[in-house]
């Protein structure tokens, strides 16, 4: 199936219709068409142009009486009469108003064969005459596109490769140079999808220009008329004209005309392209200009009615079968999300379910969203994958969009709305998040980078070329979009928004489900915790009483029936009495250590100097014989705590001391006062036995002792009263020592604030 | 003729050890020993087997906090409810120093509340000053049988 053969004047456009004379007819007189500013093309009045391309003749009649209101000045006087009487005599068709044109059938006038077509027009029946075309029969052009074109077109998986062969089928139809489809965004901006094209074409192939190159009203007549073509851009317009003087040419509608003479604007700029022919077929889906089928000739080219209807069909063939792609690539696209989704979901149920390790999952994390860059913040933390801003512009921005309070926020102009954003375009010109918590700062972020980057990236679409003296050019559409779009990202698409709000409910269910498991282990915990303490306290209660029964008995024994024994049974009797008595220290010790975990804190400034101070005296008076040089800072913090148990821990402290440097010649022991950001406290130094570094974690345990029983007595739980209560007041021990270099037992208690008032056990 | 003292204890260990410490604190008080709470409100209310027993209230009663059937509290707190028991010294003897029994002791009015030492020779003391202080030194409230007969 080939097109009509080009004619040898390599231009297939037939001869205008206009007459070698013009040949003014009594009282009639030509249109003035509708003043033009030429410096806004938006108000140029293109369907009402007032004239025709010279390739066809019209005539304008009133639509009820069929009255002649106009016609094209390239209609010999002769021929008038008798095109008026033909079309008179003709059975019309059906023609709803604002319709297309339809086919009249062929009609012979003067030796010329014309395909006529009319339409209504607001109150008039247009109708037109174009140069016959040869019949087509079996081999019209419309029925190769049924037979050859719509199996594959129905094969193609993609949009784009449903675009690519709309291209080739209609490069193929027209005989046109080069062919483009390509597709809006929703801000009009265009883009290439797919192009064929001869050699000497320049490839536009990827190429994006700005919503700004097609006018407002030129997108409305291509919603409107899906097709238009010009064959010609050298073409003279044919003037309508009237005898009504009345009459001008804004009162005739030329919408729905094949004929209708285009903008001179664009004429120039063909020109200036060098196309001079150029045929486009609007994509319109849902009653939207998807995009346009446009085609470009260096030379002038006309297409014959057959060829027409078949361009006209393969566009509706295409926005179907875009249509249905589309809505399945958004079911299949909405499926996709679904389960990355789910793989998110149950990816994080696997771990704790605390949302940092989202991160862990690298690749499905910016999948999900088709991001380049991932974030998550939970209040002061920032957890990041891929290409993101700096963490502390991460943070800003969180920051800014959880004081905007909204569940899912997006934009892939992120700069316009929040300025400090203008600083990494380049990561993150658009965001999308999603809010986890509407008390905490919580937020998932993902990231894509301006789109110019992207673009740049791939390539400039364009080659150099030079530039022409043109208003429009394909360089200059280019840069010029560029502009429109700098700062923007690719736009998040309704089916990621969604997902993102899928996730987020998904992510409360797993994080508020934690919650509620922590909180039920909490209480689990803090019952256990209680149900330990009375057990530890009932044991040792218990035991309280054998042990005393043991001690008792063995003493009555040894004062009753001591002269009998021999001297082993004494001193077996002795180790009976000493391992009752020691049993006994450490159930009571237990006790004291139950009793300090349960006790309400009674805090307040206490005068750690005196309280110093009285121990000092109390222990020295406990062994008078030790030799110990006491160094006691002057000016030790006063401490906020309760008095009681804060005495209990110093004490310790200060009798682990004494005792720990008992094999010393000289005892030296100091305290010091600890000020620090946490808080006060006291730092205790001997210079005893001392211990080994590792072990530092076990001191601090119940019962857990570093030395033998015969080298140091105790229960070994005195550093473990210590720590539980500093613990108690919020606050913090530590522990340093040598083997044989002393050791030093320090803590920190925080000072009076809000949060360490008064508090119940 | 002297009031007898109390005791009132449930472990039979302890009320050896404790007869022991009281017998060694060489006091001339008889001693009534009585094993659970309810035997303990029986004698005081004369009531049930202590129907017949001679009038008059003990000079101390040493009460062992954990008793079974009555407690050593209960026993307590209706002593102090009785206003012909209510003068009569109360000393609570007791495993450990459970910072609500003793609390709530000294609500209830106990005279003294002693936790059992766990060395044998510290027992017995403590039993003997207990039981010298509260039987033999104590100025018992006026108008009771020791105060009349001090002036006899």
């Amino acid at each position: 199936m080939r097109p009509p053969p080009p004619r040898p004047n390599l231009t297939n456009v037939p001869l205008p219709l206009t007459l070698t004379e013009p040949q003014p007819q009594a009282g009639s007189r030509a249109l003035e068409p509708v003043p033009v500013d030429l410096s806004n093309c938006d108000l140029e009045p293109i369907r009402v142009p007032g004239s025709i391309q010279p390739h066809g003749r019209m005539l304008v009649l009133d639509g009820g009486s069929l009255a002649l209101v106009a016609w094209s000045e390239n209609w010999p006087d002769a021929e008038l009469p008798a095109a008026l009487e033909a079309v008179r005599g003709l059975r019309l068709p059906a023609m709803p108003p604002g319709g297309s044109p339809v086919s009249l059938g062929a009609m012979s006038l003067a030796q010329n064969f014309f395909d006529v077509s009319a339409h209504r027009g607001g109150s008039h029946l247009i109708v037109e005459f174009e140069a016959a075309s040869p019949p087509g029969g079996n081999e019209a052009p419309i029925y190769s596109l049924g037979r050859v074109f719509l199996p594959r077109l129905q094969d193609a998986a993609t949009v784009d490769e449903l675009c690519c062969l709309a291209a080739r089928e209609m490069k193929r139809l027209t005989g046109f140079g080069r062919c483009l489809v390509y597709r809006f965004d929703a801000a009009g901006h265009g883009e290439v999808l797919a192009e064929a094209a001869e050699p000497g074409y320049d490839s536009y192939s990827g190429h994006h220009f700005p919503a700004s190159d097609i006018p407002r009203q030129a997108r409305e007549l291509y919603l409107v008329n899906h097709f238009r073509l010009i064959a010609d851009a050298n073409y003279q317009p044919v003037r309508l004209r009237a005898n009504d003087a009345s009459l001008t040419a804004a009162d005739i509608d030329l919408s729905q005309a094949q004929l209708r003479s285009v903008s001179p604007i664009h004429l120039e700029y063909m020109r200036n392209m060098g196309t001079l022919a150029s045929m486009s077929v609007s994509i319109v889906i849902d009653g939207r200009l998807w995009g346009l089928i446009s085609c470009h000739d260096h030379a002038p080219r006309f297409l014959d009615t057959a060829t027409r209807l078949a361009c006209e069909h393969l566009g509706q063939l295409l926005s179907l079968q875009i249509r249905s792609k589309e809505s399945n690539g958004e079911v299949a696209e909405r499926l996709e999300l679904r389960k990355l989704t789910l793989q998110i979901v149950s990816h994080l149920s696997n771990s704790d379910g605390t949302l940092q390790h989202l991160t862990s999952e690298v690749s499905l994390m910016l999948r999900v969203m088709r991001a380049t860059g991932a974030a998550v913040v939970l209040d002061d933390e920032v957890w990041c994958v891929g290409d993101v801003p700096a963490r502390a512009h991460v943070q800003e921005l969180a920051g800014w969009i959880a004081g905007l309070g909204v569940e899912v926020y997006e934009s892939n102009a992120l700069a316009a709305h929040f300025a400090p954003a203008s600083q990494f375009v380049d990561v993150a010109a658009g965001v999308l998040a999603i809010s986890i918590s509407q008390v905490h700062r919580h937020l998932i972020l993902w990231f894509r980078p301006e789109i110019v980057q992207t673009v740049r990236w791939a390539g400039d679409p364009q080659k150099p070329q030079s530039l022409v003296n043109g208003r429009m050019h394909p360089r200059l559409s280019f840069a010029s979009w560029v502009e429109h779009i700098r700062g923007c990202s690719k736009p998040w698409s309704p089916a990621e928004v969604g997902a993102a709000a899928e996730l987020r409910q998904a992510l409360i269910g797993i994080v508020l489900r934690r919650a509620e498991e922590l909180a039920s282990v909490a209480s689990e915990l803090g019952r256990v915790n209680k149900e330990l303490e009375a057990f530890s306290y009932t044991v040792s209660h218990d035991l309280r009483a054998p042990m005393r029964h043991i001690a008792g008995y063995v003493d009555l024994v040894g004062q009753t029936e001591g002269e009998q024994l021999s001297e082993r049974g004494r001193r077996y009797l002795s180790h009976v009495k000493e391992a009752a008595a020691f049993a006994g220290q450490m159930v009571d010790a237990l006790l004291d250590f139950s009793r300090m975990g349960r006790s309400a804190l009674k805090r307040r400034q206490v005068d750690s100097a005196s309280l110093v101070e009285g121990l000092v005296r109390e222990l020295t008076r406990l062994e008078p014989q030790r030799k110990v040089e006491w160094q006691v800072d002057a000016g030790l913090p006063a401490l906020y705590a309760d008095p009681l148990l804060l005495q209990v821990a110093v004490r310790n402290l200060l009798a682990n001391a004494v005792k720990y440097s008992r094999t010393r010649s000289l005892s030296r022991i100091a305290v010091r006062g600890i000020r620090s950001d946490l808080g006060d406290g006291l730092e205790v130094q001997d210079n005893g036995v001392g211990f080994q570094m590792k072990y530092v974690d076990k001191l601090f345990g119940v019962f857990q002792r570093l030395h033998q029983a015969e080298d140091f007595e105790g229960t070994g739980i005195g550093l473990a009263n210590v720590k539980r209560i500093v613990e108690r007041h919020g606050g913090t021990v530590w522990a340093k020592g040598e083997i044989d270099a002393g050791a030093s037992f320090g803590f920190i208690l925080p000072r009076q604030g809000p949060d360490n008032g008064e508090e119940h056990a | 003729m002297l009031k007898p003292i109390l005791l009132v204890e449930d472990d039979k260990r302890d009320l050896e050890l404790t007869l022991i410490a009281l017998e060694r604190s060489q006091l001339a008080n008889e001693v009534v020993v009585l094993r659970d709470g309810a035997q303990a409100l029986e004698y005081l209310h004369r009531q049930g087997e202590h129907a017949d027993r001679a009038e008059g209230n003990p000079a101390v009663i040493l009460l062992d906090l954990k008793l079974p059937k009555v407690t050593g509290l209960e026993v307590l707190q209706a002593v102090r409810a009785n206003p012909a028991l209510r003068s009569i010294p109360v000393v609570m003897l007791t495993s450990s120093q459970e910072e609500s029994d003793v609390l709530r002791s000294y609500e209830l009015g106990v005279n003294a509340y002693v936790v059992k030492p766990v060395a044998f020779d510290r027992f017995v003391s403590a039993i003997a000053e207990l039981g010298v202080f509260w039987a033999v030194l104590n100025e018992p409230p006026p108008g009771s049988l020791k105060a009349a007969r001090k002036h006899e």
